[in-house]
């Protein structure tokens, strides 16, 4: 036996055997696998550009060149058919379903142009299929109102105010976001999760079994267990995330800033598997801890997909920081300088989380 | 301190909040003595094992083993002794020579030989076998060796066959000894007896955070037992029984005719047991 054993040796030692055993949990493997593949088959799975135009068919007569230069503004495709028939095949409500369906479909009266030169009122048809939003509904009828309006000569009713468009952030009229890309970050943050669960189950195991006392009455410090296991969590996050985000194009933009943002992150869930590997007395009140975490934490990275959904209560959130350089760096290809404050939060949060983690697991290991 | 010493303990003390575990105790161990611990549940056993084992910190007194402070030379005298524990604390998912393995690696130990070790505990068959395939007196047999892998000065064992088999007790006390012959100083808690009597060369009775009595077993049932022994004899289809006190004046002369006496059935010394003295000292028994 070697009296002057280095910490160095100790460390890596512990953390050779926690991979050992992590690479021999049956769930834990299963899950990390198939999760890595159903996360990158979802990526490509999903649209990777987005659809902006809505298309319109269009029964009428007399008007083609009307609606030839509505269509030249742009937004909206005209397809315009031969009867009410076939308008309702097209947008799907017939028997068979269309190759090209539309959107939604407007029927125009063949007196139409007559009528409402005449001043008269005519009745068009907007035929809507169950999934068109309300919204563009209203849109369609304000479009019919104003088309003959047109026709008719007369000035809409109301004086159209003078308006200043502003763009919060980077406008992207004509470039929005593919569902793909909004996933990533998504997929990303249930990569890390996972891995904090599993580190959780790990820490857990190790001391509802009591493997730590046996450690700490050898050469080991407390605080060599408390290193190999935050060595250990963030290298099992770090390397799993950055597979996931080399199968999954995000590497594409500023490739080592991409990387430092994964490796805080991976350590911020490190630190919060810490804290729930301690907190757990077993599996199913671990598994509540966890969730307890996990809810809050997930917000952030599931207001990419529905932006508006969450309040201003978001940016304090600790996975903040991450979903939004991750959104950064990947989708508007910001740069060190741009991310700066969001990186700088998410350290703090790093911090944070290892101090509550580490703090609670010397007391559990202490009081074993 | 003297110098042979392998553990020297003095006045240590600990307690959980109000509670009061250890109270002021103060024994030492000599190299290849073997301290029999002997306690009810609750006793102060197992807390007096964490300190000297450097798992936690004396609120008073102080360890000296093998001539290091075990508070501030902790990892020094943790390099040096060896440790088994009574829960099963083994890496399941690990087969018994990686265990061994991972622990030889934290003692910084060069061309540790697993085998040699395992085949002392007689489980050089199950060297690949995972620990969760093992049974309860295998997987103490592991433990056993566990704590053997750094060759221990001083070997601390808790509870080491409770609940076992008899042959897988009879292995660890024979490695015990072995251990003992060797010249590591061996403290052993347990709650049994006999295993304390065959074992021990010396016991120390602790109950409610102290030590009521320290002494070698033999010492012990001479001062709480009867110096007598109890004669059964038949004549035809009588049987009788006689006491014979062996402090009288006449013991001998009637210890010889006891032995001469052709209806001789059995011979028994009326010395105590370990258990009735401890009964005797704290009121309670063991369990």
């Amino acid at each position: 036996m070697n009296p002057s054993v280095s910490r160095f040796a100790i460390i890596r030692a512990i953390v050779g055997k926690d991979l050992r055993e992590f690479s021999r949990d049956k769930f834990f493997m299963l899950i990390t696998v198939l999760g890595l593949v159903a996360y990158v088959a979802l990526y490509w799975f999903l649209p990777s550009d987005v659809e902006e135009s809505i298309s319109v068919g269009i029964h009428q007569s007399g008007m083609d060149s009307l609606f030839a230069e509505l269509e030249e503004d742009g937004g909206i495709e005209f397809t315009l058919v031969e009867s009410r028939v076939d308008l309702e095949t097209a947008l799907g409500f017939g028997d068979s379903e269309p190759d090209n369906k539309l959107d939604i479909g407007l029927e125009f009266p063949p007196d139409f142009l007559s009528t409402v030169s005449a001043g008269e009122v005519a009745s068009v048809s907007v035929l809507v299929g169950p999934e068109v939003p309300q919204e563009i509904r209203s849109a369609m009828s304000s479009m019919v109102r104003e088309i003959a309006y047109a026709l008719a000569g007369d000035e809409l009713p109301v004086t159209r105010l003078p308006e200043e468009e502003i763009i919060l952030g980077q406008d992207r009229a004509g470039s929005q976001v593919p569902i793909q890309d909004k996933f990533r970050p998504l997929l990303a943050f249930f990569v890390l999760i996972m891995e904090t669960m599993a580190l959780g189950a790990l820490v857990a195991a190790e001391i509802q079994s009591r493997t730590v006392t046996a450690i700490l009455v050898t050469p080991a410090k407390v605080s060599d267990f408390l290193a190999a296991k935050a060595i250990l969590g963030t290298l099992l996050a770090f390397s799993q995330v950055t597979l996931l985000m080399v199968l999954v194009r995000g590497f594409d933009n500023n490739a080592p800033l991409m990387i430092t943002t994964l490796l805080l992150g991976s350590a911020l869930v490190t630190g919060f598997g810490l804290l729930i590997g301690s907190s757990g007395k077993d599996f199913l009140n671990q598994i509540f801890y966890s969730m307890a975490l996990l809810i809050p934490l997930s917000i952030p990275a599931f207001g990419v997909l529905f932006p508006g959904a969450a309040g201003p209560f978001v940016q304090l959130l600790p996975t903040f920081g991450l979903v939004d350089a991750m959104v950064g760096i990947s989708i508007d290809g910001a740069g060190w300088r741009d991310v700066a404050s969001s990186l700088g939060m998410l350290a703090a949060w790093v911090l944070i989380a290892f101090a509550l983690g580490l703090t609670l697991l010397k007391r559990k290991v202490q009081t074993l | 301190m003297s110098d042979t010493r392998a553990i020297d303990v003095r006045g240590i003390s600990y307690s959980y909040g109000n509670l009061l575990a250890v109270d002021d105790i103060s024994f030492s161990v000599e190299p290849g003595e073997i301290l029999g611990f002997l306690g009810p549940n609750g006793a102060g056993k197992s807390t007096t094992i964490k300190m000297l084992t450097g798992q936690v910190d004396p609120k008073s007194g102080s360890i000296t083993v093998l001539g290091y402070d075990a508070i501030k030379s902790r990892a020094e005298m943790q390099s040096r002794i060896g440790v088994c524990f009574e829960e099963k604390n083994l890496y399941l998912n690990m087969t018994a020579a990686e265990n061994l393995r991972f622990f030889a690696s934290l003692f910084n130990i060069a061309d540790f030989d697993p085998e040699a070790l395992l085949r002392r505990v007689d489980l050089v068959d199950k060297s690949g076998t995972h620990t969760k395939g093992l049974s309860k007196g295998m997987r103490q047999r592991l433990m056993m060796a566990r704590s053997l892998v750094n060759r221990p000065d001083v070997l601390v064992l808790d509870e080491p066959t409770d609940g076992l088999d008899p042959v897988s007790s009879r292995a660890i006390r024979r490695i015990i000894r072995e251990e003992a012959d060797r010249g590591a100083a061996v403290i052993l808690t347990t709650h049994d007896m006999e295993e304390a009597d065959k074992l021990s060369d010396r016991v120390a009775f602790i109950n409610e955070g102290k030590i009521a009595t320290l002494d070698t077993p033999e010492n012990l049932k001479l001062a709480y037992g009867k110096r007598s022994v109890k004669v059964r004899s038949r004549d035809g289809d009588q049987i009788s029984e006689q006491t014979v006190a062996l402090d009288g004046p006449e013991a001998g002369e009637e210890l010889k005719e006891a032995v001469a006496s052709p209806g001789l059935m059995t011979i028994h010394t009326e010395e105590a047991t370990l258990e009735n003295i401890f009964i005797q000292l704290t009121g309670r028994g063991l369990e």
